[in-house]
């Protein structure tokens, strides 16, 4: 069962196949580049239906996260550890027309709390492409302090962030 | 469809049920072999890893999907069968994999024949299968079901061919039903002597 959680702006839902439009053309954009790179429809969607699986799989996953006062979908942001992954992470996604608003950072703060408070997590990551300066920028604002590097098959290495625990954050 | 909600499939010997988690292993054997090169791999970890959530998370969104066989003997995992149709294919699908150890031995046209039988009954009135031109193992599977070659439908990409299933009007105790349950019977049972249609 998917929880759903609540910020001050935003809702954090289980994603709906409503999602999955405006999920594709994120994909489909040169914003992916740096985020696990440009899809197609088809490969957008075998993504997307992953994010899902996730769940079932792991009983932790990314939510869709709609802004509560109108309902529009702003991206997706979870916590995310399929096969492979260097660690376990936080992650984040926002959509074009939501950006700058700090939103990614809003809601990777409601799901690190998740982390802690209902999974129990002392520790959590976020694996971010090199390159990506937007993300590595949100990282260092969430606390979380560069790692190491972790090398993926036909990909930007990821750079490995780790977060304050419970404890520094309550701090 | 919730998980909650998909329904467990029986043949003679086969039990088709949704995918879970510990059914992974031999997915991934699969998808890391050089049986996968007609699905898009080989696959290293993590794209096997996706790709098995992926088989999850369609059931969540298109109410259909892919369901894990297992034999009735021991409960061993033998391949997947289901319906499938991510963004982009033109047409719902019928879809089957099964594990190369695994092969030769009927299931996958055990199972197809069992899934078709469902998803007739549930909504679908027809589908199709994109098979690559060579794969001959499925080409062969499709044309056992008594799906035929349709130059006119339209494709994912141009790599794949389409074959086209018969009706369900066409599959109703008709010489094709009849075919497909004797060749099953004849891999649950070799020696078992058929009654009903002749052969001719």
């Amino acid at each position: 069962m998917i929880p759903t959680l609540t910020t001050d702006r935003l809702t954090l839902r289980p994603n709906r196949p409503d999602d999955f439009e405006p999920y594709a053309a994120f994909y489909a954009s040169d914003r992916a580049t740096l985020r696990g790179g440009v899809k197609t429809r088809a490969q957008a969607f075998l993504q997307f239906a992953a994010e899902i699986g996730h769940w079932t799989i792991r009983g932790f996953g990314f939510w869709a996260v709609e802004e509560t006062a109108s309902g529009d979908y702003c991206g997706q942001v979870g916590l995310w550890y399929p096969e492979g992954w260097a660690e376990r992470e936080v992650g984040w996604m926002v959509v074009a027309d939501k950006e700058g608003q700090g939103i990614a950072l809003e809601a990777a703060l409601r799901a690190r709390t998740y982390a802690h408070d209902d999974l129990g997590w002392t520790e959590v990551f976020s694996c971010i492409a090199e390159g990506n300066t937007r993300s590595v920028a949100l990282a260092e604002r969430l606390g979380a302090q560069f790692e190491r590097r972790h090398p993926r098959d036909g990909l930007p290495d990821h750079l490995v962030y780790r977060h304050p625990t419970p404890s520094e954050v309550t701090a | 469809m919730s998980r909650a909600t998909i329904p467990v499939l029986e043949t003679r010997r086969l039990t088709l049920r949704a995918p879970e988690p510990e059914d992974y292993p031999d997915f991934k054997a699969t998808f890391a072999s050089y049986r996968s090169r007609f699905m898009g791999g080989p696959l290293n970890a993590y794209e096997a890893w996706m790709l098995y959530a992926a088989e999850i998370g369609h059931w969540d969104i298109r109410g259909f999907g892919m369901w894990m066989i297992h034999a009735k003997d021991d409960d061993r995992t033998l391949g997947m069968a289901g319906g499938w149709q991510p963004a982009a294919w033109p047409e719902r699908e019928l879809a089957w994999i099964i594990w190369p150890q695994e092969a030769g031995q009927g299931f996958a046209l055990e199972a197809t024949d069992a899934v078709r039988r469902h998803l007739y009954q549930n909504g679908w009135d027809g589908a199709v299968s994109y098979v690559d031109a060579k794969n001959l193992d499925s080409i062969r599977l499709c044309e056992r079901l008594g799906a035929k070659r349709d130059d006119d439908a339209k494709r994912i990409d141009g790599n794949d061919t389409v074959y086209r299933h018969p009706s369900a009007a066409e599959l109703q105790d008709t010489r094709l039903s009849w075919a497909i349950a004797r060749e099953i019977e004849h891999y649950a049972d070799p020696t078992f002597k058929p009654e009903g249609f002749p052969l001719d």
